[in-house]
């Protein structure tokens, strides 16, 4: 008999132990099922421009808000504003002259956050083989420039404002091989300050070469860059996922670029974009945190209303939207100065 | 042969272009994510001056891409005749050429070439030289035996008249793959445009991408089907004509 109770105690016991896990896993699932899931569309790969949206997935900031957030890799055939009309993606990541250009079509689109307070895009030149101190030494230059993209248009603001017409300048067709410039056939080369800036920098370091940027937004042309999206729809219909999406992915982008976290940064970058070595993912963090965090005081994500208007106004002047899309009505209030 | 080539392509892109039309309407979709037909008429009549000049530019490539290409199978298939080996190395170093994925070799051929004519030339050249070559190895190393055996036995057999014979027995075969192949010259070049070049409707369309413009997009299809469809034609009519000669002869 009492052989019989302590083989049944014992079968007990090697039934509980294997239902605990499995109760623990039904549980989680259960946890998992509560979060409401919704996906986010990136503009481009994993790269430290979206160190603060990884980052935020990583360390569970969207979990605590209730919600599962596919964070999913944009691309040059990706557009998240596409994706976000046709219900593909509920948030997403564009630069402002595709909002633009969709807000001109009728796109139904509402931006909520601007990511980039400073347009990162510049132009990489040599000091001591192009003289530039002013914009008037572009006259004459060989000026590297991909049509169609923001850089066109930013470029020919950038000519407008100081008065250069095109043919005072030569511009040079340019993709992502950066071979006419290693040679020296283009004078100034577009690119990213926080991303691309930093690996050609140390390119040309180590070939003992001197290099220099131009801001476009230091000389005055303030084109705005990546902002987050959503639909209008998705900003009646759903407010509250709205609120949590976004307290959430601008907790996560403060912590990210706070110094503090930059380990914990690097690493979940890392783990998401293996091609970037690490030593060139930490040089590339404090420049992402000056462009998106220019001064102390200022809320990250804000919206610059003026830099939109601006925005709008270049596009209009170079015809690349029909007409004004009343640009204010495009920025969500209570974000915006 | 023209006409009835363009109404079929006709009714193919405005089946595609309906089914956009009705997925637009269903969906409610802005014009941003799908242009309306007035879109895509005033694009039309914006654009079909400078796309058409961007059309024969990329033909005008891709005719000159296929020729090289029909040259060099022709040169290669004759060489690989010779012995079995000889053909199956030729066929081996084909199929590890053609592998590499022409994106990835794009960017140092342009590096070597630079962007200009070169470069899309080559591409095309790449991109149907293969179908091409497999087809031609096939057609000059198989014997025409009840043909060649009398000249064989006649010791009147030359080179010349053994490819002569294979290629007039195979007329029909060799026709059907050059006209095949026109279209992946035309896709050749039209990719060669799309990721280095400055100039044909390869780069046209990247820009109209940049833009997100797809009722540009949907102006330079229809071009190039229009473009495509000539060119096919032409090939059938030159084949057609070829054959008809051999036979008089």
């Amino acid at each position: 008999m009492a052989g019989s109770v302590g083989t049944d105690w014992g079968t007990s016991m090697k039934r509980a132990w294997i239902l605990f896990p499995i109760l623990i896993f039904l549980f989680a699932c259960g946890q998992k099922e509560n979060l409401e899931e919704v996906n986010y569309r990136l503009k481009w790969l994993y790269n430290v421009s979206t160190v603060g949206d990884l980052y935020a997935e990583a360390q569970g900031y969207f979990a605590r808000h209730g919600l599962r957030v596919n964070v999913k890799p944009g691309g040059p055939e990706r557009d998240a504003l596409k994706e976000l009309e046709l219900g593909h993606a509920q948030f997403g990541v564009a630069s402002a002259d595709q909002v633009l250009r969709a807000a001109a079509k009728g796109a139904p689109i509402v931006v909520l956050a601007q990511l980039f307070q400073v347009n990162p895009l510049n132009w990489i030149y040599r000091p001591d083989q192009t003289l530039f101190a002013t914009p008037e030494d572009l006259k004459g230059k060989r000026i590297g420039v991909t049509f169609g993209g923001n850089d066109e248009a930013i470029l020919r603001a950038l000519l407008a404002r100081y008065g250069i017409t095109e043919d005072q300048v030569s511009l040079f067709s340019v993709r992502y091989d950066y071979t006419p410039f290693y040679e020296g056939k283009v004078d100034f080369w577009p690119l990213y300050l926080n991303a691309q800036a930093v690996i050609i920098g140390e390119k040309l370091e180590k070939a003992g070469e001197k290099y220099a940027f131009m801001s476009p937004d230091a000389l005055g042309v303030r084109f705005v860059a990546n902002s987050v999206v959503t639909t209008r729809e998705m900003l009646e219909k759903r407010p509250e996922t709205v609120k949590r999406f976004l307290t959430a992915l601008l907790q996560g982008w403060q912590d990210a670029l706070d110094p503090k976290n930059e380990d914990q940064a690097v690493k979940v970058l890392l783990a998401a974009d293996r091609e970037t070595p690490e030593a060139v993912v930490r040089r590339q963090l404090p420049v992402t945190r000056q462009l998106m965090t220019t001064s102390p005081a200022s809320e990250f994500g804000k919206i610059d209303t003026a830099a939109w208007q601006q925005t709008e106004e270049i596009m209009r002047t170079q015809k690349l939207i029909p007409g004004p899309v009343a640009v204010e009505t495009l920025l969500a209030p209570g974000n915006t100065e | 042969m023209l006409h009835r080539r363009i109404y079929q392509f006709f009714i193919i892109y405005f089946l595609g272009v309906g089914l956009l039309l009705a997925l637009k309407y269903g969906l409610s979709l802005s014009d941003y994510v799908i242009p309306s037909p007035g879109e895509i008429w005033r694009t039309g009549r914006t654009y079909a001056g400078p796309y058409l000049l961007a059309v024969l530019n990329t033909l005008a490539v891709a005719v000159l891409g296929h020729i090289v290409s029909i040259c060099l199978a022709t040169m290669v298939a004759i060489l690989g005749r010779l012995t079995a080996w000889v053909g199956s190395f030729i066929r081996t170093a084909a199929f590890n050429i053609q592998a590499y994925p022409i994106v990835a070799v794009a960017p140092i051929i342009f590096i070597l070439l630079g962007d200009g004519l070169a470069s899309r030339l080559l591409i095309a050249a790449m991109i149907c030289y293969f179908p091409l070559l497999l087809s031609f190895i096939g057609v000059f190393s198989e014997p025409v035996r009840e043909i060649e055996h009398f000249f064989e036995s006649t010791g009147r057999m030359t080179w010349r008249l053994q490819v002569k014979i294979r290629a007039f027995e195979n007329i029909q075969k060799l026709t059907t793959v050059i006209v095949g192949s026109a279209t992946m010259a035309m896709v050749g070049t039209i990719v060669a445009e799309f990721i280095a070049a400055t100039a044909g409707i390869g780069y046209s369309i990247r820009i109209a991408l940049y833009q997100s413009d797809l009722a540009k997009i949907l102006v330079a299809l229809f071009l190039i089907g229009i473009g495509t469809s000539l060119y096919l034609v032409s090939l059938e009519w030159i084949g057609n004509a070829l054959q008809a000669r051999l036979k008089r002869t």
